[in-house]
């Protein structure tokens, strides 16, 4: 589905990426894990297409994905849910969740697109009428991940999905993405602590300044040595 | 005896203010049809101006209210509709109906190009390229004597709409009658045309946009397209108000394309409320009256003018709609 190899990112002359090179196949969970400034949001930007990588390819089934704006992977299928949410504050639940179904066409009717954003964060259906800012930041993290849903992605990029949330929100949101998988959804998890990795991710990564140091299952990260002196410390 | 609960009532006048809300704009609509009987050919055609400026905004209010875009530009649409008016006139051309349509087509042949160049920015420099060709155009107009006639401009005859026989009808009785409900229906036609495209899928997009275009972007709206449409949109919006506003006056001159009429608009939307659907409509009936009764007790106008914004922006930020609509009373 997913395949990014030899990937190089350079942000005002520092070298903020380095050959970063992962797979994620269709229907697959996969988590980016490391420490804060390890480049896992800059590698999600850069899959999305807000930052034009130095060199590497990303490519979606096939599809070269290099030299195509944001606007055009969000249309052929990548959804974006953004570490800070990103919301439409001003818009409501419902305009933001309605957003996508007309700006990508699909096989899914707008009504079946909406229903299942609401199917798997079914709370948002009693803020429909709220707007984005009155929402807490657990509820944004829904909508967030709810209008992927609904622009009827093939690929979820999720950044830190988990970050800032109550304790109490966590397993509603985890439980939420373990269905969004077993639909058949491939998902891509950027995630700092590894004890928020989901026990049903099918690999992960593990980035440190800007490359990937380790890849495989949760249980080898766990064991990994390498892993033990990066993220140690939330094993 | 019962104590009310303070929550029900506070329900309750919620809910009737609501209505009150939705009556409003009836009652105004109501108003300004009543304008020729109830009020004197003096008042009423500066009712028909406003209507012009009414339109105008409407369109300009698509770009600062709904997509965040601030045109400080837009009286170059309203110039295009007059001049448009003033030659098809003078060429004989006395056919309302076809002179609102060639001056949409000449609206969308500059806003795309226009528009296309523009919208590829945001805030100051958005505001400053549309200023700049606004600039332009007052310039040709002002230079280009023998096409345009220069300060002194091209007069405007009195058009003829095809569904009303003006012929034995004065210019003043055309104006305070016929072509008084022919504009009245005018703006009631292009304002229920303005809500369904703010209502659409297309309106949502443009709030989007306003809120934050990179957001949008990743939710697939195609966010250049839709600046484009929304310009020339307010362009078309902003020639048929020119052809409005030109007709009373019976003149296009340059002074139309000129800054200042473009700051004008400007005001108008602040005093109505851009962050109201009717907030242009009000504005621009408060500031032609306003500047009427104005004009005629002190020559000082343009200072009682800069005052009122001033207090307008630093304590009516949503305008006059802000104060008279009852759910932002609520909400302040």
């Amino acid at each position: 589905m997913l395949e990014v190899a030899a990937l190089a990112v350079e942000i005002q002359n520092s070298e903020i990426l380095r050959n970063v090179g992962f797979k994620v196949a269709a229907g697959e969970l996969v988590c980016l894990v490391g420490r804060n400034g390890a480049g896992k949001t800059t590698t999600l930007r850069t899959v999305m297409g807000y930052i034009t990588p130095r060199s590497g390819t990303i490519r979606l089934a096939d599809m070269d994905l290099i030299g195509k704006s944001t606007l055009e992977r969000a249309r052929l299928g990548i959804g974006y849910s953004p570490e800070a949410s990103e919301v439409f504050g001003e818009l409501t639940v419902a305009e933001n969740i309605a957003l996508p179904t007309w700006t990508r066409q699909t096989e899914k009717s707008p009504a079946e697109r909406i229903d299942l954003a609401y199917r798997f964060f079914p709370n948002l259906r009693r803020y429909e009428a709220r707007p984005g800012t009155h929402l807490s930041g657990g509820e944004r993290k829904m909508l967030s991940i709810a209008r992927t849903l609904a622009l009827d992605a093939d690929l979820l990029l999720l950044d830190e999905p988990f970050e800032g949330l109550s304790p109490s929100i966590i397993p509603g949101i985890r439980n939420s993405i373990h269905e969004i998988v077993r639909l058949g959804l491939t998902v891509l998890i950027a995630e700092s602590e590894l004890q928020h990795v989901p026990e049903y991710a099918d690999r992960i990564y593990v980035m440190e300044r800007g490359e990937i140091v380790f890849g495989g299952s949760l249980d080898e990260a766990r064991r990994d040595t390498t892993v033990r002196q990066i993220i140690g410390e939330t094993l | 005896m019962t104590t009310a609960n303070p929550t029900t009532v506070r329900v309750d006048s919620t809910r009737s203010f609501v209505k009150l809300a939705y009556l409003a704009p009836v009652i105004g609509f109501i108003v300004i049809a009543a304008f020729p009987y109830a009020a004197g050919p003096h008042y009423t055609i500066l009712m028909f101006s406003a209507m012009g400026f009414a339109i105008a905004l409407l369109g300009l209010n698509l770009l600062l209210g709904y997509t965040g875009l601030l045109s400080l530009g837009h009286a170059m649409f309203l110039a295009i509709g007059a001049y448009t008016a003033a030659y098809l006139t003078s060429a004989k051309i006395m056919t309302l109906e076809l002179i609102l349509l060639t001056s949409v087509a000449v609206a969308i042949v500059v806003a795309l190009p226009i528009g296309l160049l523009c919208i590829r920015y945001v805030k100051i420099y958005f505001s400053m390229l549309t200023l700049a060709f606004s600039m332009l155009l007052y310039s040709f107009l002002f230079k280009f004597y023998l096409i345009t006639g220069g300060d002194e401009g091209i007069r405007i005859k009195l058009p003829s709409p095809l569904l009303f026989d003006m012929s034995n009808l004065g210019t003043l009785a055309a104006l305070t009658g016929p072509m008084y409900y022919y504009v009245f229906g005018m703006l009631i036609v292009l304002t229920f045309l303005m809500w369904r495209i703010t209502a659409s899928t297309f309106g949502l997009g443009l709030r989007a946009i306003r809120e934050n275009e990179q957001k949008a972007q990743y939710l697939g709206v195609n966010v250049q397209r839709y600046r484009l449409i929304g310009f020339v949109i307010a362009a078309v919006y902003g020639a048929l108000g020119g052809v409005i506003v030109g007709i009373p006056v019976g003149l296009a001159d340059p002074s139309l394309a000129y800054w200042v009429q473009s700051g004008n608009l400007i005001f108008m939307l602040l005093l109505g409320g851009y962050t109201s659907f009717f907030g242009p409509i009000l504005g621009s009936i408060v500031f032609i009256f306003f500047q009427d009764q104005l004009m005629s007790y002190t020559e000082y106008w343009r200072l009682t003018f800069g005052v009122l914004l001033a207090v307008i922006v630093i304590f009516f930020p949503n305008g006059l709609m802000g104060i008279i609509d009852p759910r932002r009373w609520w909400s302040t």
